[in-house]
């Protein structure tokens, strides 16, 4: 329906709903007795509201939210935005993980309280956006094609030719067949007299279209009494069809391949990519991953080069390229460009499109609308002047102080001139005579309200909004997503709305008049990637590869430094003092600390303690546990839920650093290493994993055998330090089981290194890798994996001769077996990283 | 009509194996009125499997490939065969110096809207506030052909040819503050003043011929590549002068490309993966061809 134009604003007093919404003949009948009343919210003088009109009334559509909400709409609110709180935190939803060393995220900023938009409403809007999709696609195309616009002089020759985001290596892109604009997304805002106006066109890399679909699936859980009983529209058909649409934009007959291109972790928005690479199912790749040859764009893996069709590209046109474009880029693909010019592979958006979000343009697009698309342009934007035009100059220094100064391209700041000084104002004006094409005036738009939680008031609010809606590409038109991004800041201003600065999310609900929204729910995103993604890129095994490195390495060490403490009180350890102070040593040995020999068992301790939380050393638990965080950052695309939580605990556990207690991480990394084993996919990139996994295993199994049984000079062990041994690999309760009241050196080096059937054993690490080993893709340098494979079965083959009669003589046959031992996994490591991680292009045959 | 043949050698020589790279080439000279070209050939080794040629949004040539084997040193070399003839010159224009930014505009509006690209600052050409005083020397009723010839007699005895004295990232307030430069820097800063003027300017890369012809001296920057710039002058098109020669481009001045500053037409550009640091050496040679040996 359309919303009362405002007329003066209105103060209405706080006012009972019920009452309201009686006197409203549009209303259904309010047949509860207890209606919901919404005591304390009033709408901002001289802007539109979303939920209250100017009489102060409810607006339909709210009014029947609010009752859904039950007797007290505000204590569920309060109580939804504890859940949604809860759940961002559970799911480490969050902007800008690692920006730095150690630098932990911010947790995605989220109100729990939607907004609401009637149906009506929401198709006229839909229907201006989609026009002006379609308006921007065809421009692009011919900017990048015949510039029929720039010929006529319809947009002025400068705002392409003076343009830093004009990329003249991208001349002819839009020639091609397909759309040069697959996603589009506008900002939005409300002006005072209910209408919309779109303040921004986001062309180039529209960002938060994941975050929009994540704040569904959490609001959606926290209000779900209210979503069901409401007709919402999904936004399940948007989602669905995307992954289709791109896939059509290549030629290619079979399924074409598709990867998302992103920045990488330091990226404010990785999250999101992370998410859309699984909801989509497609490899998430950085730009080190693709590699250009023959024009044809590839995806190095652990199995080769892999062909790649059609990239979602998620990294700004300008980055893109360091061969064509620019060239100090480190995020970019070379020969890019090339491949797009080649017609070998489809860019979703194609590259340049940043061109025409230049304010300027805005100043043109009355115009061009009607002569490209032959109709009026449905949706206001905010009026703007471009100063290139000598009368829209003079207009913009006459009435600078009512304009917001916007620069037309890039590297200046946008100004309010209202908020300047006399003599700032001044500096300014002869900045703009100076350079006057590079500014633009624009009308400063009073932005409509919507209720958001306040949380100092602990009460609902209205916050001025702007609200990003997503259109794709799809079957030969754009289709709007039903829902959106909706952002206001939490202080209540409105000057530049942005994520960035501050300010908080929420989702959009577009209430039809039907009882039921169309369609199914979304489904939760898929953990594993579809089939045809699953040749594993190359830096994705490397980092699943020191995953399962990190996490036995940690763990090893947690739970030695678990062990050392009831040393201590243990009557027993008089028998053997030495052996405890080999065992606290080793702790200490493996945090790369070698403490003078003599020192008493209580200050090797407390050492070794101290140096488990010390940054500074890169061996330290902490230093290790930080590193764990980070490969498993890079793999949570493979990862189910569950570990994103576990993720976000460990970092935690991890920026803290003081006093972790080892029995807590242990708890984490049990948990970590069960989703691991269990759920997920057995396929090539959990076999790096596993890998990783078992040759750390192995390592740690050899040092603690050359710390507790192959000390220089020491005599033959005795019982407890036996005993030890097998405390510390894990295998003290097994080896009873099979060899009751007995510890034998003969026995225990049997159980530890040569016994098929503990998992503990140096044998059953051996074994595991050879099968892992034996399942990796070979076909790209047979010779090369043979000779994996051989040094691993040299590993094995060690550790089962092993038994009895190559140990006897401890600890000197033990400090040679696993010198050499080390020696073997080492050159282990060392072939499997050339042969499968090596990022330069490994040519077959090697 | 003079044939040219010219030959240019660029070697890459790396500290380390690089393990691959990519580049782009601008170095087929291009076909425009008054030059042709007869022949072009490039040699690469390492062998090259992928080999690409487009135009760039200037028009020029523009190649592309990839080197996938490991490899030490890199070379291109580049063969052209190109016939010359003297370019137009207008005598008198009848714009005046302070005319020609409205007509140019004009031009533009007319519908040859790429000359505006041509008029604004670049990354290599900033707009300097310095430049302005080298602008206010001109006297604005000048005829536009003889102001461009007064400013490059401002260059002539203002500023001084110096092999030494710059490199390919010096910026060009420090060509202006030491009055010292080579050839791009030349072309650069004359390429400043005729934006600030409001003309449309724009860069040229190409070659001069090695040894001039009997009883003529070298000209500067014969022996590698060269660089001059190129003036729309309303009425009659494109001019290209010679700041570092001082004079204006003859039959002997061969044009490989032409964009808005050094950036837009680099000869050679490369990406490699490893390698380290290199030194990169070059060689050109220009000498006239007898047209009857060719048959």
């Amino acid at each position: 329906m359309p919303h009362d134009r405002a007329e003066k604003p209105s103060r209405q007093p706080k006012t009972c709903l019920g009452t309201l919404i009686s006197t409203r003949p549009s209303m259904p009948p309010a047949s509860s007795p207890t209606s919901p009343s919404l005591p304390g919210y009033a709408g901002l003088s001289g802007r539109h509201d979303e939920a209250v009109a100017p009489d102060g009334t409810l607006r339909p559509v709210w009014a029947r939210f609010f009752q859904t909400l039950g007797p007290d709409p505000v204590a569920a609110l309060r109580a939804a935005g504890e859940q949604a709180r809860r759940s961002v935190i559970e799911q480490d939803i969050s902007l800008n993980i690692y920006s730095g060393e150690g630098s932990s995220a911010a947790a995605w900023p989220l109100d729990a309280v939607p907004l609401l938009l009637e149906d009506a409403d929401w198709t006229s809007l839909s229907d201006g956006l989609r026009q002006r999709a379609r308006l921007f696609n065809t421009l692009l195309k011919d900017l990048y094609g015949p510039q029929r616009h720039l010929r006529s002089g319809a947009i002025p020759a400068a705002l392409a030719m003076a343009n830093p985001h004009y990329l003249r290596a991208c001349a002819d892109l839009g020639r091609g067949r397909q759309p040069f604009l697959h996603l589009y997304a506008a900002d939005v805002g409300r002006s005072p007299d209910g209408r919309w106006w779109v303040l921004q066109d986001r062309l180039d890399v529209p960002s938060g279209l994941g975050y929009a679909l994540q704040n569904r699936l959490i609001v959606r859980h926290a209000l779900a009494d209210s979503f069901r009983t409401t007709p919402v529209r999904r936004l399940y058909n948007f989602a669905r069809d995307l992954r289709s649409s791109l896939d059509r934009l290549h030629d290619r007959s079979e399924s074409p391949r598709l990867v998302l291109l992103s920045p990488g972790p330091a990226n404010e928005s990785y999250f999101e990519h992370t998410y859309l690479a699984r909801h989509l199912g497609c490899p998430l790749v950085e730009g080190g991953d693709l590699t250009v040859r023959d024009r044809q764009v590839f995806l190095r893996t652990v199995g080769g080069l892999r062909p790649v069709d059609v990239v979602l590209r998620r990294v700004d046109s300008d980055f893109c390229d360091p061969l064509e474009l620019d060239p100090r880029s480190l995020l970019g693909v070379p020969g890019l460009v090339d491949a797009a010019q080649a017609g070998r592979v489809a860019l979703a958006n194609q590259l340049g499109a940043r061109a025409l979000e230049s304010p300027a343009l805005l100043a043109f697009l009355g115009p061009l609308c009607r002569s490209v698309l032959g109709e009026e342009l449905r949706l206001p934007n905010a009026a703007t002047w471009w100063g290139g035009q000598p009368e829209a100059r003079d207009y913009i220094l006459a009435n600078l102080p009512a304009l917001v100064l916007k620069p037309a391209f890039a590297g200046r700041q946008a100004r309010y001139a209202g908020t300047l000084s006399e003599k700032e104002r001044q500096a300014l004006a002869d900045e703009i005579l100076d350079q006057p094409g590079a500014w633009c005036g624009q009308e400063r738009v009073l932005l409509g309200t919507t209720p958001a939680w306040h949380h100092p008031s602990d009460n609902l609010r209205p916050a001025p909004f702007v609200m990003r809606v997503y259109l794709a590409w799809h079957d030969g038109d754009y289709q709007v997503m039903p829902g959106g991004l909706t952002r206001f800041n939490a202080d209540g201003e409105d000057a530049g709305v942005s994520l960035q600065s501050g300010s908080v999310s929420k989702d959009t609900w577009i209430v039809g008049s039907g009882s039921q929204g169309e369609g199914p729910l979304p489904n939760p995103p898929s953990s594993a990637s579809s089939r045809r993604g699953s040749a594993t890129p190359s830096r994705l095994a490397d980092s699943l590869y020191w995953l399962g490195r990190y996490l036995e390495r940690t763990a090893r060490l947690s739970a030695h430094l678990e062990k050392l403490d009831p040393l201590l009180r243990d009557e027993n350890v008089s028998l053997d003092p030495e052996a405890a102070a080999d065992a606290a040593r080793l702790s200490l040995e493996l945090q790369d600390n070698f403490p003078a020999a003599g020192a008493p068992l209580p200050d090797l301790v407390a050492l070794a303690r101290r140096d488990a939380y010390d940054r500074r050393r890169p061996a330290s638990l902490v230093s290790n546990l930080l590193r764990l965080s980070r490969n498993l950052e890079v793999a949570k695309v493979r990862l189910p839920p569950e570990a994103w939580d576990i993720a976000r605990r460990l970092r935690a556990l991890g920026a803290e650093g003081a006093q972790i207690l080892p029995a807590a991480l242990r708890a984490q990394l049990a948990t970590l290493e069960s989703i691991v084993g269990d759920t997920l996919a057995h396929d090539t990139g959990w076999r790096f994993l596993e890998i990783g996994r078992r040759l750390e295993r192995a390592n740690q199994l050899l040092f603690l055998l050359r710390g507790l049984l192959a000390r220089p000079g020491a005599a033959a062990p005795g019982e407890f330090r036996l005993q030890t041994a097998l405390h510390f690999a894990d295998s003290l309760f097994t080896y009873r089981a099979v060899f009751p009241g007995t510890f034998h050196p003969a026995d225990v080096l049997a159980w530890l290194v040569s016994d098929a059937e503990n998992p503990r054993s140096l044998r059953f690490q051996a074994e595991r890798l050879g099968e892992h080993l034996a399942s990796l893709p070979c076909e790209l340098a047979p010779r090369a994996a043979e000779q994996l494979r051989n040094t691993a079965f040299r590993l094995l083959g060690a550790a089962r001769l092993a038994e009895s009669e190559a140990l006897d003589n401890v600890p000197a046959s033990v400090a040679r077996f696993t010198t050499e031992q080390l020696a073997l996994t080492s050159h282990l490591h060392d072939r499997l990283a050339r042969l499968y991680f090596a990022h330069g292009d490994v040519e077959p045959g090697e | 009509m003079p044939l040219y043949r010219i030959q240019h050698v660029t070697s890459y020589r790396h500290e380390a194996p690089a393990a691959s790279a990519w580049q782009t080439l601008r170095l087929r000279p291009r076909d425009e009125p008054g030059q042709t070209v007869l022949d072009f050939d490039l040699e690469l080794v390492p062998r090259i499997h992928d080999l690409a040629a487009r135009r760039d949004a200037f028009g020029n040539h523009l190649h592309v490939f990839s080197v996938r084997e490991s490899h030490l040193e890199f070379h291109v070399a580049a063969s052209s065969l190109v016939r010359r003839e003297a370019p137009a010159r207008p005598g008198r224009t009848r714009v005046t110096l302070a005319e020609a930014p409205v007509s140019t505009k004009a031009s533009i509006l007319s519908g040859d809207f790429t000359l505006e690209q041509f008029r604004h600052p670049t990354l290599h050409v900033p707009a300097l506030p310095e430049v302005k005083e080298i602008t206010s020397k001109l006297d604005p009723s000048l005829d536009l052909v003889a102001a461009l010839e007064a400013l490059g007699d401002i260059f002539a005895r203002d500023f001084v040819f110096d092999a030494t004295a710059t490199d390919v990232g010096t910026p060009l307030a420090e060509v202006i503050r030491d009055h010292r430069g080579v050839c791009q820097d030349f072309a650069h800063l004359y390429l400043a003043c005729a934006r600030r003027l409001g003309l449309a300017a724009a860069y040229v890369s190409g070659y001069l011929r090695t040894e001039p012809p009997p009883g003529q001296p070298p000209l500067v920057g014969a022996d590698a590549m060269h660089a001059w710039v190129s003036v729309h002058v309303p009425g009659h098109g494109w001019l290209d002068y010679d700041p570092t020669n001082h004079c204006f481009a003859g039959d002997d001045h061969l044009v490989v490309a032409r964009g808005r500053d050094y950036g837009d037409v680099s000869p050679i550009r490369g990406i490699f993966n490893g390698g380290g640091g290199h030194a990169l050496s070059l060689g050109v040679t220009v000498s006239p061809v007898d047209a009857c040996v060719l048959g």
